[in-house]
């Protein structure tokens, strides 16, 4: 009997709280002009550190207006594009999110993805709903334009309306794979190299293209190999290499796909050339996961499109540095930088349209032409929705810290 | 049990006329339809855990061969362009084909290393997947998706004169009517199953999980009939990934079809009541509810309260396994044959299975 | 010059070897806990793997405790020493008396229920320790101390043992063996064995079956407890999702040697992890699991109470 009433009462209980939840969402948001800036980003899992980061500088670019623009209130949706039990995006929920994003008539800015790979999924959908999307961090080149010599009609296949919806802040692989690859020739002085990759959308594309730019330069690649993710350790792997002699060891990945184990396994084995990483290691769960001691022995470079904050020391990137360390007590990471700079030229646009008005800002936006009111400096879009900052920062983790060095 | 009986007819018809509602939301149509889709799978895994009683734990993989089929077949940089009606045919077609053909060899094991071959045929069906890039394009996923609905058809018509409400969708993927074809599907699936349960393939099923040597004994062949009902069942999980790469409009990472995936729709379909329909149906409406649709909202709805900073434990996602977990101790421990059971399980749960776990365990071989 | 490439060829095939016996070996441990569980109450431990999870968390904490409060420095020796020992002791209990509460609480009162019931559970169980340890340390990847040394041994036979080789097999092998002579010898021993084989018969025979079962789960957790502490030393790094993975090898390996069966399952664990590691160096990283599924998949086609199953009739 008891049972029976315990379910009744438990089955209530989960009615009654369902039925609220959805008065709730239902009755609220016509109160007072709201603008929303829905953002998706991998909210659990290990990007967390790194996405942490990017709502923090999107908060602070709101926060400069004091949350209020041309009457309208500044609202920020922070949506997860992430499932705990696989710990990093995952393409159903970023779906979810870019129509909950396209249907809420608030929502005015879709701020995301981070990964390249979710922002497949949401671009059809964001573009479908004449939505703007601009991301702080997907930077596969095919997201905005041809890639040479593949054929599978990247871009037009996310245009499905025609018109250009996404737009990104960050400079994309086609600069980073190739620049990196000049600093390993230059600078590193390497003659040959050892190539791995995740598989991943990002990891793979970014790994190739700096295959490809190594073969121009004329370094040799020894080879080529994917790692899986999540598996629990690369030694295997890594002494497959170690007789082969590397100068330099590439790796395509992110910090959670397997980089951190990769450097803990190269220093355990002894392999001891140096380790090149793309930006998708450039953050500190990257060392924290690597450990910092690993790095006394083991060298480790590693690249990200544009600035590190650390070399933002005056004008308007000085002060974002020093009011994020004032409000966050903690370093920004460097893509605090680009989810600041999202958020202001998104913010800038609506304070030049004034009103609710998505094709407006689009519109708008798009068109940005020298932008410096953000933090990277001078830059505007071009005509495929990428930025024409398209730098290079290569630093050496040094300490537990990532410390820039000269690029050539 | 009457009032169970025609709750579900009474469901079926309240999605249907939800979208003409004047407050119904497009977006949660399209959660729905996500739903409707999970719900095709789970009754697909019910035929085969529930009907014949094998353990299996690698319908995602039936499930992600369907998704992946459907975008092999439409999207835009292979040459077949079919509509969805013929992939989605050829998905559960497909799908069924691989379900028998890699379970007839093993059918000899016994219980749990049965299990535990399914696992491992789950695994090794996500690598090709991930592994074989020149048909899958890897991790990348397949996409855009975006066929029309039967040949002949344009993929982009203008549908928008076809508006449900003002809030519902203006082209094919858009719904409105991916939403009703799924629904509608998803009601065409249990009358079949309902039928398929009554018929003379139906009761031999239920013979055979209650007693394999006694049915066998009165002329039926285990092996034809489990492996009809993996057929079946492997079928409808590839017709469901039809339907979610179609919703999707991507096949999305393969890691969607991995293991988790098949450990939680044996979980829906304990949960909801082993072999009964409107229990399966109940058991993924609660948790693959709970997981796609109201842990969203809650967590939505406590940062425009509250606000979070982001933290972990103020959110529902981050508390998500935990209330998972405990919904599912608590529903077996109090009521381990699901929310419906369905009647002949429950009455053998009465009986005190016990004695039936322990003849497995020493009729096995008798060899030794 | 092609002699010196064969010489290294071997070496080098002598090293993976030894990478996938390590490997198989921690495998094996974890492996020991499935298969004594559903040796006695025929229960799919989904658990087993994240209290696994559980137990290296611990000993990770336990090391920053040791750090932190009792010598500041772990560079010398005796540091080390006895961080090693505090782990190695109270990783093992702990774990063990999750295992055994868990059962209490949550198995016990489905010991008349269907299978399938108690493997439901056993998920909600795996589900929850998978949350806890999601916010014991987040979800990032998180460094274990290196404590043990990665010197080579044996420099001059182009095999490279490290210390931490040594401290691998040298934890596995004696615990695997203990477990081997209290299973044979001990009067409880003998009562797990009887009431795997017949919990009926063992009951009337006066076996107190309820602490039969709480001893295997102790046993069970405890040898988990071992391998997560050896695993943190090996790895170097530890994560809330390995359970899932490593669980999922454990498992196979029980279920390869034939479940239920002890040395079946250390067999069954040493096979998957030569298998796996061969197979990354040989066929490639990305096909490794695979071939770990298909040949369980083969021996199961011919072998179909696995390894040593159908031979060895004895369970636990």
């Amino acid at each position: 009997m008891d049972r029976r009433k315990f379910l009744s009462v438990a089955g209530g209980g989960v009615g009654a709280v369902a039925a609220g939840g959805l008065l709730l969402t239902s009755g609220c948001g016509k109160k007072e002009n709201v603008l929303k800036i829905a953002s998706s980003l991998p909210r659990t899992g290990s990007a967390q550190g790194q996405t942490d980061t990017i709502v923090n500088g999107i908060k602070m670019a709101i926060d400069d207006y004091n949350g209020e623009i041309a009457g309208m209130k500044i609202h920020h949706q922070d949506m997860d594009d992430a499932t705990a039990a696989q710990g990093q995006w995952d393409a159903g929920k970023e779906a979810d999110n870019a129509r909950e994003a396209a249907n809420d008539k608030d929502v005015m800015v879709f701020i995301g993805p981070y990964n390249s790979g979710a922002a497949k999924v949401s671009m059809p959908l964001l573009n479908e709903a004449g939505l703007l999307q601009i991301s702080p961090a997907a930077t596969w080149p095919g997201l905005t334009k041809k890639v040479p010599g593949l054929d599978n009609g990247e871009p037009d296949i996310y245009r499905k309306s025609g018109k250009i919806t996404f737009c990104r802040v960050c400079p994309t692989d086609d600069t980073q794979g190739p620049l990196t690859a000049e600093f390993v020739a230059k600078v590193l002085k390497a003659k040959t190299v050892y190539i791995l990759d995740d598989k991943e959308l990002y990891g793979a594309g970014i790994a190739g293209l700096f295959h490809k730019k190594c073969d121009e330069l004329g370094i040799k690649v020894l080879g080529h190999e994917n790692i899986v993710p999540k598996q629990s350790n690369y030694q295997a792997t890594i002494r497959g290499i170690m007789p082969l002699k590397p100068d330099v060891l590439y790796l395509g990945a992110t910090s959670q796909s397997g980089a951190p184990q990769i450097a803990i396994d190269m220093k355990g084995l002894g392999l001891n050339c140096p380790l090149v990483v793309p930006d998708g290691c450039y953050e500190k769960a990257f060392i924290d996961g690597a450990g910092a001691d690993t790095f006394k022995t083991l060298t480790c470079y590693a690249t990200i499109g544009s600035k590190d904050p650390s070399q933002l020391t005056s004008g308007p990137g000085g002060d974002f540095v020093k009011k994020y360390k004032e409000k966050y007590k903690n370093d920004p990471e460097a893509y605090a930088l680009y989810g600041y700079e999202a958020a202001k030229v998104f913010l800038e646009a609506v304070k030049k349209v004034g009103t609710k008005d998505r094709a407006a800002l689009l519109k708008t936006v798009l068109e940005t032409k020298d932008f410096d009111k953000g933090v990277l400096g001078k830059w505007s879009f071009n005509n495929d929705g990428d930025t024409t900052l398209q730098d290079l920062t290569i630093s050496k983790i040094v300490d537990g810290k990532f410390s820039p060095v000269p690029r050539s | 049990m009457t009032s169970l009986r025609s709750w579900v007819p009474a469901l079926f018809a309240l999605l249907a006329i939800y979208p003409f509602l004047p407050f119904a939301e497009a977006n949660r149509g399209e959660q729905f339809t996500i739903l409707f889709i999970y719900a095709i799978l789970a009754l697909g895994l019910n035929v085969v855990i529930g009907y014949t009683g094998l353990l299996h734990l690698g319908i995602a993989a039936f499930f992600g061969i369907g998704a992946y089929t459907v975008g092999i077949l439409t999207v835009p940089f292979f040459p077949f362009q079919q509509s969805f009606l013929v992939a989605a045919i050829a998905a559960t077609l497909l799908a069924a084909f691989v379900g028998v053909v890699t379970t007839a060899p093993i059918l000899r094991l016994r219980g749990d290393y049965l299990a535990l071959v399914t696992l491992g045929f789950g695994l090794i069906t996500l690598y090709a997947i991930r592994n074989l890039d020149a048909i899958t394009e890897g991790t990348k996923g397949l996409n855009p998706i975006e066929a029309g609905p039967i040949p002949g058809v344009a993929e982009d018509v203008d549908l928008s004169s076809l508006k449900v409400n003002s809030e519902w969708g203006v082209r094919w993927y858009k719904y409105p009517y991916l939403y009703f074809l799924a629904l509608g599907t998803l009601g065409m699936v249990m009358v079949f199953l309902r039928n398929l349960e009554r018929s003379r393939l139906g009761r031999a099923w239920i013979a055979l999980r209650e007693d394999e040597l006694a049915a066998s004994c009165m002329g039926l062949n285990p092996a034809r009939l489990k492996l009809s009902a993996i057929a079946i069942g492997a079928g409808l999980a590839g017709l469901a990934g039809a339907f979610y790469a179609m919703a999707l409009r991507t096949t999305g990472n393969p890691q969607g079809y991995d293991f988790t995936l098949s450990m939680i729709m044996v979980c829906c379909v304990i949960l909801g009541g082993l072999g009964n329909r409107p229990g399966v149906l109940l058991g993924v409406f609660l948790l693959m509810g709970f997981d796609r649709i109201a842990t969203n909202m809650l967590d939505n709805l406590i940062q425009e309260q509250i606000g979070t900073g982001g933290s972990n434990y103020l959110k529902v996602s981050g508390w998500k396994l935990s209330i998972f977990g405990m919904v599912l101790i608590l529903m077996m421990r109090f009521r381990p044959a699901g929310l419906l059971p369905e009647k002949r399980v429950a009455c053998e749960l009465s009986e005190g299975v016990g004695e039936r776990g322990e003849e497995t365990v020493n009729t096995k071989p008798g060899t030794g | 010059m092609l002699e010196l490439f064969a010489q290294s060829e071997t070496a080098q095939f002598g090293q993976f070897l030894l990478l996938g016996l390590v490997l198989g070996s921690l495998y094996a441990l974890i492996a020991l806990g499935y298969t004594m569980v559903y040796g006695i109450i025929e229960l799919i431990n989904f658990a087993h793997g994240d209290l696994f999870m559980l137990g290296s968390f611990l000993a990770l904490q336990l090391s920053a405790w040791w750090l932190r409060y009792v010598v500041g420095d772990a560079n010398s020796a005796g540091a080390v020493i006895g961080l090693l020992f505090v782990m190695l002791l109270v990783t093992p209990l702990a774990c063990a008396a999750l295992n055994v509460a868990t059962d209490r609480v949550i198995y016990k009162p489905l010991r008349s229920s269907p299978k399938l019931t108690v493997i439901v559970s056993a998920i909600g169980v795996s589900f929850i320790f998978m949350n806890v340890g999601l916010f014991w340390m987040g979800a990032t990847p998180v460094k274990f101390p290196d404590l043990i040394p990665d010197t080579n041994l044996t420099p001059d036979t182009g095999v490279v043992v490290t210390w931490k080789d040594v401290m691998v097999i040298g934890v596995t092998i004696p615990a695997m063996i203990a477990l081997t002579l209290f299973v044979k010898f001990t009067s409880l021993g003998k009562a797990m064995r009887a009431t795997a084989q017949n919990p009926t018969a063992a009951q009337l025979m006066g076996i107190n079956v309820d602490r039969v079962i709480a001893v295997t789960f102790a046993i069970g957790g405890a040898l988990a407890g071992v391998a997560s502490v050896v695993y943190g030393l090996y790895i170097k790094a530890v994560e809330y999702q390995m359970g899932f993975q490593n669980g999922l090898y454990a498992f196979t390996a029980a279920v390869l040697g034939g479940i239920g069966n002890i040395p079946g399952a250390v067999l069954g664990g040493l096979v998957i992890g030569v298998v796996g590691e061969l197979g990354k160096a040989y066929v490639g990283a990305k096909w490794s699991e695979a071939l770990i599924f298909g040949i369980l998949i083969l021996v199961l086609l011919f072998r179909p109470t696995g390894l040593l199953g159908a031979r060895i009739r004895e369970k636990v």
